[in-house]
């Protein structure tokens, strides 16, 4: 009998390099929202902030083992490495080997659990089932108790996703662009409402599970830390209000615990796209990452930092001082008497400061020496506040002459601190080759003697 | 005028609580008493330095009475900063324990950061706290030949009785051991028991690690996880600064990934 193979079988090595590589452009890294103790038969457990086992060279965090189950795909879109019409290698894992792996990695503290992506072969409910199958046998074979996230592929039959949810702790759907039309441009396979339907599933699971957790307290549990969603921004000229405003109603009316940004990089070296050399926006992100958290835990709307005027979001200074320098009609706050919404308004002041400031004022009044102790920013808020009725320095409180000052600092090299260079390129490592000015010379890293 | 008294006590957990206790059973006023953890190097004039042995008794009354007035969270607080590596923790968690229970505080003490003891003891428990959380992340087992994950950690403060917990639960069906090598100190777990605290065989552990050997798996797992970690980062966003920002040098030198070449 003949045997016939196309490709020569490949080890769970180079599977591994091809599916972690085909999965690092998903952006979604945490571990957090899930709290549960070992039960005693097997590994395992999950803390609810969550774990960073390490850093990738590029400084995002690696939380769990991020792979596909297969980049073979039969979409096309535009914007993905795994797309049908690129000569990319393919590979597919079986789910024994992933298995293997995240048990492995896991007891070795590498990871905090499993993230299974996949492309999707022959069809949405065929991957979906193969993902289910794997992380069944993950969870009652290897009575593995750490942190799952998967992939609801849209498209694929609501009962596969729904058994999913049993097993998984954390569901994501990608919603990919922020407006539909640049998800029709971009993934003409892809629509909108596929993409919506089994998030609102997932949402309405989720609620439902709620209740009956309440009820019956051993009930199984559907996606403990909820369900999170990407959208890649810089492919398309969408403005940031518009992005920003999508992820609002996310989080309104789709009960979403996360939206996960992420800088567009032309991996398919598409020439109607943004080109590669010009480095993805980070800046940009940056910046919805951070007006992201004004959202989540500030109470901020995004109407109040961007309007269809001023669409978006200023580079130079971040969006909360944005705000406050366009409403310095609230200032300065008096820092002994403002109620908590005020403080947590405040540039440099953040959600644990504003605590700690609500909590020691009970035995004294603050002065500026203590917000220095307790963690507030105050080369940022000393242009905002008062202790005690008086401001740190005589400071005039004009629009101008503050964001002169917090954008001065910067240029110093002091004011924000951004995890890259203004301009959005990240700080590489520079060799000695690399034609730089000489004045820069002296700030490159110097790579350890191996 | 009130000499300065100095409570000279072992640098541990009952060192300075049995060093509290003392303090207390002297029947003086709060602000001239000092627990100084370890040998003073430098004498003051006019200064009486008194020497506290460690005495179990007296810890566990100490601790009762800390958790009963103070609460779970106060204690914490107190029990992350007495593990600091600070030198002047003993003094700050005595004053914070004072301000707590004399000054009556209670369950609210931690939130006087006002108080300069009660800020430092915030400070060195969040030291503690967030040390504790790097090593839970980074904190790396490989595989000896019967089975027995080991690992060794060389962290600034004594973390050791805050990650062992953690482990314990996670690992559960394991037999794992963590060695902290600037204390001479092992966490040790066997497989579904208690796990405890082994220290002062500081002798010969070297021949141990030279005699332990690594299962045939585990270089196979590091040299996979190694790759892991290269192939998931993008290249178009590499920045060192920031990785080392997360991740620094110090841990780094006892992670796989970065060390194998």
């Amino acid at each position: 009998m003949m045997d016939i193979r196309i490709a020569p079988q490949m080890s769970v090595m180079d599977k591994l390099k091809i599916l972690a590589d085909a999965a690092k452009y998903d952006v979604s890294c945490s571990s957090s929202g899930s709290s549960r103790k070992n039960d005693g038969t097997g590994l395992g457990n999950t803390v609810a902030a969550g774990l960073c086992h390490s850093f990738g060279a590029d400084g995002r965090c690696i939380s769990l083992l991020k792979i596909l189950f297969t980049n073979e795909c039969i979409y096309d879109c535009r914007y993905c490495i795994n797309r049908h019409s690129n000569d990319v290698p393919r590979a597919s894992f079986t789910p024994d080997e992933v298995c293997e792996l995240t048990m492995e990695f896991y007891r070795r503290n590498y990871i905090e659990g499993l993230f299974l992506s996949s492309g999707i072969l022959y069809s949405p409910s065929y991957t979906m089932e193969l993902i289910c199958e794997t992380v069944y046998k993950l969870r009652t074979v290897h009575r593995f108790q750490g942190y799952i996230h998967v992939k609801a592929i849209p498209g694929a039959d609501p009962l596969l996703i729904q058994r999913a949810g049993y097993l998984a702790d954390r569901m994501s759907v990608n919603l990919e662009m922020a407006t539909a039309e640049g998800l029709r441009e971009m993934a003409p396979n892809k629509h909108r409402q596929t993409i919506l339907k089994p998030m609102r599933q997932i949402q309405n699971s989720i609620a439902e599970n709620k209740n009956e957790l309440t009820l019956y307290k051993h009930a199984p549990r559907f996606c403990e830390a909820g369900q999170s969603t990407q959208m890649v921004v810089g492919a398309l000229p969408e403005s940031d209000y518009q992005v920003m405003s999508v992820a609002e109603s996310l989080y309104d009316k789709f009960s979403l615990k996360r939206v996960y940004y992420s800088a567009f990089v032309n991996v398919n070296e598409n020439k109607q796209l943004p080109s590669a050399s010009a480095g993805p926006p980070l800046l940009r992100e940056h910046r919805l990452y951070q007006a992201d958290w004004l959202l989540r835990f500030y109470g901020f709307k995004v109407d109040e930092l961007l309007t269809e005027e001023r669409p978006n979001f200023n580079m130079n200074i971040d969006p909360k001082a944005d705000w406050a320098v366009h409403h310095l009609e609230v200032f300065p706050v008096e820092i002994n008497r403002a109620e908590y919404r005020l403080l947590l308004r405040i540039p440099g002041i953040g959600v644990k400061s504003a605590r700690r400031i609500i909590a020691a004022r009970r035995f004294g009044n603050l002065t500026f020496e203590d917000l220095k102790k307790m963690g507030v920013v105050l080369k940022r808020a000393l242009y905002f506040i008062t202790c005690n009725g008086r401001m740190m320095y005589s400071t005039r409180i004009e629009k101008d002459y503050i964001v002169r000052n917090l954008t001065y600092q910067n240029q110093m090299g002091r004011g924000e601190k951004l995890p890259f260079l203004m301009d959005g390129t990240p700080y590489r490592q520079m060799s000695l080759f690399d034609a730089v000015p000489e004045d820069f010379r002296f700030c490159s890293t110097v790579q350890k003697a191996q | 005028m009130m000499e300065e008294k100095y409570i000279i006590c072992e640098d541990s957990l009952e060192g300075i609580f049995t060093a509290i206790y003392d303090a207390y059973a002297l029947r003086e006023e709060h602000g001239h008493l000092h627990v100084q953890v370890g040998e003073e190097e430098n004498y003051r004039l006019f200064a009486v330095y008194l020497h506290s042995q460690p005495d179990i008794d007296k810890t566990n009354k100490v601790i009762r009475t800390l958790k009963d007035r103070l609460g779970d969270h106060v204690y914490g607080a107190v029990c992350r900063a007495a593990a600091s590596s600070a030198r002047d923790k003993g003094d700050a968690v005595y004053h914070t324990v004072v301000d707590g229970i004399t000054a009556g505080h209670g369950r609210r003490t931690m939130e006087n950061l006002c108080d300069p003891y009660v800020n430092r003891t915030f400070q060195l428990a969040r030291y503690t706290a967030n040390e504790v959380h790097r090593e839970l992340e980074f904190i790396r087992f490989q595989e000896l030949e019967q089975g027995i994950l080991y690992s060794r950690i060389g962290p600034e403060n004594h973390v050791m009785p805050f990650i062992m917990p953690h482990f314990a639960d996670r690992l559960a069906p394991e037999n794992f051991m963590i060695h902290d090598e600037n204390r001479g100190v092992f966490g040790v777990h066997p497989a579904h028991k208690e796990w405890y605290l082994v220290s002062g065989i500081e002798e010969g552990t070297g021949e141990i690690q030279e005699k332990a050997r690594y299962s045939d798996q585990e270089q196979k797992y590091q040299e996979m996880f190694t790759l892991f970690h290269k192939t998931i980062a993008i290249r178009e966003r590499y920045n060192r600064r920031l990785q080392q920002q997360m991740l620094p040098l110090r841990f780094q030198d006892y992670m796989v990934e970065f060390l194998q070449k």
